[in-house]
C-alpha cells in the first residue's frame, strides 16, 4: 500500500483533472483495460464516471469563485457537527414541511446557551402528492432527518447550537425561486414552487441532498474518535440513500418526461458554478455506454467531498469567499463554521 | 423511525449492546458521551485500540474481495462478461467465477441501473487494487452459478423465495437481478460503515467513506426500484423483505437488517416507505467482518468458506462470526 502522501498526492491529481479526465477511464475499465498500476491514477487523475458537462456560471452575477484547497484547515469534532447540524435543521424543516405540513418541535430547535436566538423558518408547506410513493418517499425522509437533528442535538450536548434562521421559501422571493432561476430552471423573473409538484418537490430534494453526502464526506477527517466516524459514517451513508432514492426516482420518472433529466442537471451545474473551478457535481443524464448517473461519483466509483466553506457556497448561494449568509440561511449558519 | 426520548435511549442501549457484543473495542455509549466529553471517550478508544491487530492493508483487502464479487456478478449481468483478467492477481490463491449470465432486461431503465452499478464496482476493484498495490489479494473463486445447490440458490431457499431444493436464477428476469442485487448492496453498506472507522489513515479513510457513500446509493437505487414495482407485483417488496429476514438470520441475535416495506407510524403521519434502513437515530448499520462473512457464506458459524466464497476470502480476515448463540 502507498504511504499516505502518495495516495493523497494521487487524489489532488484526481481532483485537479477530474475535469479534463471524464470519460476515458470508466469507458477504458468497462471495456477491460489494463488495471493494478499505481502509474494510471497518476498518469490519468481521475476523471468524472460519466460524462458531464462544463459548469455554466452563475447567472446571479456572483464574484470570484472560492479557491478549493483545504490543505491548511482544520477543525474540531464540535466544529464539525456544529456544522451538520445546521445542514440537518435545513433538510429536516424542509422535508416535514413538504411530508407533514409542519416544521420541527421548538424542543429540536433551541440552543445550549440562551443568548442564541432561535431562528425562524419562512416558507414550506405541504406537498399535495399525486404520486403515493413519492409522497411515501418524502414521509421516510422526514423522519430520518428529524432522526439527525436529535442524534446531533444529542451528540454536541451542552454544545448544541440553535436552528438559524431558514429560508425554505416557495414563493418570488424565497430561496427556492432564487436557486431556480440562477440555475435557469424558470425564467428570470418566475417563480419556483418546491411545494406545488411531485416533480418540482423532487428537484427541491434533488439540489439539498447531493450537497449533504459530499459534505458529511469533507467532515468526516474531523470528527476524531472511532465511534464518532463510524456514526458519521451513518450520516454520510443515509444521505446517500436519500439522494439516491431522489435520483433514481427523478431518472425513472425522465422516461417520460425528459424536463427532468434537463432540471437535475441545470441544479447540478448551478452548483458546481458556486463550489469552485473543481467539477464535483453530475446530473443525472444517461451516458455514452447507456448506463444511467444515479451515482455522482469520479472515476473511482467514489463519491465527491466538498469542504465546509464549499457547501456554505451552495447554501448561500454565492460564490465569493468568506460570504457569511444569504441563499437558505439569510442570517447566516450558527457554529464556528460560519464563511464560504 | 420514531423519535421519542425513551425509544431513543432504548435505542441508543440496544447500539452499545450491540457494538460490546460484536465488537469489544466499542465501549464508549455513543449517545451518553456527547462530544463535550469525547477526551475521556478518545482516550478510551486508544487503549482499546492498542488491542486491534488489523491493519488498513488488512481491511482494504477485505473490501477487495467483496468488490470482486459485486464487479463479477454487475459485470456479467449487465456485459455479460466478468471483469478483466487483468483484474484478478494478486496475493492468495487466485480463483475462477462459476456462473455468469448477461440479464435480458425488459425494463430499460433497469439495464442503464445495472450498467452503472457494473462501471463502478468495476472501478472499486481498480481504485483498492491501486491503492493495495502489491499487497492486493488476488480474485477469490466466486460462486455465481444458478443450480439448486449454488449459493444464490442457498440463499433464495433460505430466504424462502424458492422451494427447497429449487434453483434461483438471478440473471433470469429483472425482478430475480432486483432480488440478488439487494442481497448484496446492503451488505456492502454496513460493510463498509463496520470498516470505516479501522482504517487508521485519514486519507484512506475519508476514500472508503466514498466508496460506502457510493454502495448507498447504489443499494437505494435497488431499493426504490423494487419498491416501486412492489406497488403493481407485491412480490417484489415480500421477497426483498424475506432476504432481509435471511440475513438477519446469519448475523447473530441484533436486528441489523431491514426490508423494504412500508410502515405506518403510531403517531397518525401515514405510512412511509423503508427505502433506507436504519435506526432510530436515520442512521445506517454496521456489521463487522465477521458478520458480514456470516452472509456471504452464507451459514452463522465460525467457518473460513463457503457461499459465495467457496474457497473463501483471501487475505487475513477470513473467519465469519460465530453468530449461532441466540
Amino acid at each position: 500500500m502507498p504511504d499516505p502522501e502518495t495516495l493523497s498526492q494521487v487524489l489532488d491529481a484526481a481532483e485537479q483533472r477530474r475535469a479534463e479526465r471524464r470519460q476515458f477511464l470508466r469507458t477504458a475499465s468497462v471495456f477491460g483495460m489494463a488495471a493494478g498500476s499505481s502509474a494510471l491514477l497518476a498518469a490519468c487523475g481521475a476523471g468524472d464516471k460519466n460524462k458531464a458537462p462544463t459548469p455554466t456560471p452563475s447567472s446571479s452575477g456572483t464574484a470570484t469563485p472560492t479557491p478549493t484547497s483545504s490543505a491548511t484547515i482544520s477543525y474540531g469534532p464540535t466544529d464539525v457537527f456544529a456544522f451538520a447540524l445546521n445542514l440537518e435543521y435545513l433538510e429536516a424543516q424542509f422535508f416535514s414541511q413538504a411530508a407533514f405540513g409542519k416544521g420541527l418541535d421548538a424542543t429540536l430547535t433551541a440552543g445550549a446557551t440562551t443568548d442564541v436566538t432561535v431562528g425562524t423558518v419562512t416558507g414550506g408547506r405541504q406537498v399535495s402528492f399525486t404520486d403515493a410513493v413519492v409522497q411515501q418517499y418524502a414521509r421516510e425522509i422526514a423522519t430520518d432527518e428529524k432522526g439527525h437533528v436529535t442524534f446531533l442535538r444529542t451528540q454536541l450536548g451542552t454544545s448544541v447550537i440553535a436552528q438559524p434562521a431558514i429560508n425554505i421559501d416557495g414563493g418570488a422571493t424565497g430561496a427556492f425561486t432564487t436557486a431556480a432561476r440562477a440555475a435557469g430552471l424558470v425564467g428570470s423573473s418566475a417563480t419556483f414552487d418546491p411545494y406545488a409538484s411531485d416533480t418540482n418537490f423532487l428537484l427541491a430534494a434533488f439540489l439539498l441532498e447531493d450537497v449533504i453526502v459530499t459534505a458529511y464526506k469533507g467532515i468526516i477527517p474531523y470528527v476524531g474518535t472511532a465511534t464518532l466516524i463510524e456514526a458519521t459514517g451513518g450520516l454520510q451513508a443515509t444521505e446517500s440513500y436519500h439522494a439516491g432514492l431522489i435520483r433514481s426516482t427523478l431518472y425513472a420518472k425522465g422516461v417520460s418526461t425528459a424536463s427532468l433529466i434537463t432540471g437535475a442537471e441545470q441544479i447540478s451545474n448551478w452548483r458546481d458554478s458556486l463550489d469552485g473551478t473543481t467539477d464535483d457535481d453530475q446530473g443525472i443524464r444517461t451516458d455514452v455506454n447507456g448506463a444511467s448517473n444515479v451515482v455522482p461519483a469520479d472515476s473511482n466509483g467514489i463519491i465527491y467531498q466538498r469542504t465546509p466553506p464549499q457547501v456554505l457556497n451552495i447554501l448561500f448561494m454565492n460564490a465569493a469567499t468568506g460570504t457569511t449568509k444569504g441563499g437558505f440561511f439569510p442570517n447566516g449558519v450558527n457554529g464556528t463554521i460560519t464563511s464560504s | 423511525m420514531t423519535d421519542t426520548s425513551e425509544q431513543l435511549i432504548e435505542a441508543l442501549d440496544a447500539r452499545a449492546a450491540r457494538r460490546s457484543e460484536r465488537r469489544e473495542f466499542f465501549r464508549t455509549a455513543l449517545g451518553a458521551v456527547a462530544i463535550a466529553g469525547a477526551g475521556a471517550a478518545a482516550l478510551a478508544w486508544e487503549a482499546e485500540a492498542t488491542a486491534q491487530t488489523v491493519t488498513d492493508i488488512d481491511v482494504f483487502n477485505f473490501a477487495l474481495n467483496l468488490e470482486y464479487l459485486e464487479a463479477n456478478f454487475y459485470s456479467w449481468a449487465a456485459y455479460g462478461t466478468g471483469i478483466s483478467s487483468d483484474m484478478m492477481s494478486g496475493t492468495g490463491t487466485q480463483g475462477a467465477v462459476t456462473g455468469g449470465q448477461q440479464v435480458n432486461f425488459t425494463d430499460p431503465v433497469v439495464r442503464a441501473y445495472a450498467r452503472e452499478i457494473a462501471g463502478d464496482e468495476i472501478d472499486h476493484v481498480n481504485f483498492l487494487r491501486t491503492a493495495l498495490g502489491s499487497s492486493a489479494v488476488a480474485q477469490p473463486a466466486i460462486d455465481l452459478s444458478v443450480g439448486a445447490t449454488s449459493a444464490f440458490s442457498k440463499a433464495a431457499q433460505a430466504a424462502g423465495i424458492v422451494a427447497a431444493g429449487a434453483s434461483f436464477n438471478p440473471f433470469a428476469s429483472d425482478e430475480n437481478f432486483l432480488l440478488a442485487a439487494f442481497l448484496f448492496e446492503d451488505l456492502g453498506v454496513t460493510a463498509y460503515k463496520g470498516a470505516v472507522p479501522l482504517i487508521t489513515n485519514t486519507a484512506y479513510m475519508q476514500a472508503a467513506s466514498g466508496i460506502l457513500a457510493t454502495e448507498a446509493y447504489h443499494a437505494a437505487i435497488i431499493r426504490s426500484t423494487l419498491y416501486a414495482k412492489g406497488v403493481a407485483t407485491p412480490s417484489y417488496r415480500t421477497d426483498a423483505d424475506a432476504i432481509s429476514n435471511a440475513r438477519d438470520a446469519l448475523d447473530g441475535k441484533t436486528d441489523l437488517d431491514q426490508g423494504i416495506s412500508p410502515v405506518t407510524p403510531s403517531d397518525g403521519s401515514g405510512i412511509q416507505s423503508n427505502v433506507t434502513p436504519t435506526d432510530t437515530n436515520g442512521l445506517v448499520y454496521s456489521r463487522s467482518t465477521g458478520q458480514v462473512l456470516n452472509i456471504a457464506y452464507l451459514t452463522d458459524a465460525a467457518v473460513a468458506k463457503g457461499g459465495f466464497f467457496p474457497n473463501g476470502v483471501n487475505g487475513t480476515i477470513t473467519t465469519s462470526a460465530d453468530s449461532s448463540a441466540s
